[in-house]
């Protein structure tokens, strides 16, 4: 009963609701969705809040200030109310249909993938035998939202950045696949329960510690390789402010931009969580034995700071950096460590 | 060097100075911030700064040296002298003319007039920007035939 999916329609069936039996599984599946919907939209605005707090600071500035009495804590919802009651604009000359559904296929991307995303050993919505793979396949559905974006906009500015959006996600994806691949051939399945399960026992069992290092490197090109998927900063060519205006989301206004908005920010915890689940133990605590969702929360939000760090510390590379890091550096690197890893497990006693 | 050199040097560099760049930002992270959360807390001026006048109406012997002293003739000053009895019935500072320049303080042989601390007297209104230091006083029929108001 640890699993959402599982546990929800049986949870209903308790309830003698008088639904037809087949029905019951559709409404767990929609409220499953909400569910996490709703925690994914509430960790954006938490998020946002963060950026622009840590912003502040890096600056030497105090970052929001007003909203909510202290510390601006409610100044995401107040951005959110405003986006919400802002006119939403359609250029004459768009592609209406495309220039509609392209925000939705944007939060799709990250929402489905946040179904396989286990938060701790009990807190999980379904645990797929194929978890990551999953999580990687639907989030480059996010990607089509990018490219739709810049395409039905009928805008240079917004069509250059969707192009640099998909040059930059097909050299990126590949070096964080094939980093993925080292923690999976460890533990020999794609299930990320599976996956953080044999890395219990203490912080030298996590699989950024263990000898002979590759998969170290592999986590900081996994990081590296996601922050360019995601677009983030010094990654954040298709939307580069100083010379596409917002890029491929130049033009669009209130709901739609918020919903790309919530993508990028959602996908940022979802690379961060990734990246703890994945080489950094997951919910396994530093001392053999500790586990709990707040050593996966503590993780997770430590490696969003750097996110966040790394966004006000380095400057916005060239389109030809980018690639050049993707398929030059990256590659090979995750390659060699792939090659090395897969040896090591061989001759561990595979 | 060797392109394959070269190749690890600049991978290796790039990891380098991102990280050095990232140890600077941290530095700043931690560092105070320099905002003033100006309408809330009032900031703390200079001992010697040069924000509105400030008139000790009881000094002043009506004179007439600051606004001699004006560069700008933006002090207008009305005077009832009667034997030893000085009445200042009139000093006006017109801010949408003064340059905040510190000559008129300095003439002054009773030191009745200084810049003091405070900038926020904007207004909506021309009249506004008057500023007018001395008390208002009634004045009897003779006192203003007597009454001298000049700029300079």
């Amino acid at each position: 009963m640890n699993e959402l999916a599982r546990f929800l329609p049986t949870f209903l069936e308790g309830f003698n609701l008088s639904l037809p039996q087949n029905l019951v599984p559709v409404v767990a599946m929609f409220l499953c969705g909400s569910i996490v919907a709703a925690a994914m939209g509430l960790s954006a605005a938490v998020l946002v809040w963060a950026e622009r707090k840590l912003a502040g600071h890096f600056q030497c500035r105090l970052g929001p200030v007003y909203v909510g009495g202290k510390f601006g804590w409610l100044q995401s919802i107040a951005d959110g109310i405003k986006l919400f009651l802002k006119e939403d604009i359609i250029p004459t000359d768009a592609d209406r249909p495309l220039f509609r559904l392209a925000p939705y296929l944007a939060v799709i991307g990250v929402l489905a993938a946040f179904v396989a995303f286990p938060i701790s050993e009990h807190l999980l919505v379904a645990d797929l035998n194929i978890g990551i793979f999953f999580i990687l396949a639907v989030l480059t559905v996010e990607v089509f939202g990018v490219i739709l974006a810049g395409w039905a906009s009928n805008n240079k500015w917004s069509l250059l950045g969707a192009m640099r959006a998909a040059a930059q996600m097909v050299s990126s994806e590949i070096p964080m696949g094939l980093a993925i691949l080292l923690p999976v051939m460890t533990a020999e399945s794609l299930s990320l329960k599976t996956i953080v399960a044999d890395q219990s026992g203490g912080i030298l069992k996590w699989y950024v510690f263990q000898p002979p290092f590759f998969m170290a490197v592999a986590f900081l090109i996994f990081f590296v390789a996601g922050l360019a998927s995601l677009k983030r900063s010094p990654f954040d060519l298709p939307e580069a402010e100083s010379e596409l205006t917002a890029g491929f989301h130049t033009e669009y206004s209130g709901m739609r931009f918020s919903f790309f908005f919530m993508a990028e920010y959602a996908g940022m915890l979802l690379v961060s969580g990734l990246a703890a689940l994945l080489y950094l133990g997951g919910w396994h605590g530093i001392l053999p034995g500790q586990s709990g969702v707040e050593w996966f929360l503590l993780k997770t939000s430590f490696l969003l700071f750097v996110m966040i760090w790394i966004r006000w510390t380095l400057p916005r590379l060239r389109i030809d950096q980018v690639v050049y890091v993707g398929w030059k550096v990256m590659t090979p690197f995750a390659l060699v460590c792939v090659l090395g890893q897969a040896a090591a497990v061989h001759f561990r006693g595979g | 060097m060797s392109p394959v050199k070269t190749y690890f040097s600049d991978v290796f560099m790039g990891l380098w100075t991102a990280m050095v760049g990232m140890s600077i930002t941290l530095k700043y992270l931690f560092s105070k911030p320099v905002t003033e959360m100006y309408p809330d807390v009032k900031p703390k001026t200079p001992t010697r700064y040069r924000g509105l006048h400030v008139f000790e109406e009881e000094k002043c012997i009506g004179c007439y040296v600051c606004a001699k002293a004006c560069p700008v003739d933006c002090i207008e000053i009305g005077v009832v002298r009667k034997g030893k009895e000085i009445k200042i019935t009139k000093f006006d500072i017109d801010y949408q003319k003064c340059m905040f320049c510190d000559l008129c303080c300095e003439p002054c042989p009773a030191h009745c007039i200084h810049m003091g601390p405070e900038f926020e007297r904007a207004s909506f209104t021309r009249s506004g920007t008057i500023l007018q230091f001395a008390t208002p006083k009634e004045l009897s029929e003779d006192e203003k035939k007597i009454e001298k108001v000049a700029r300079k």
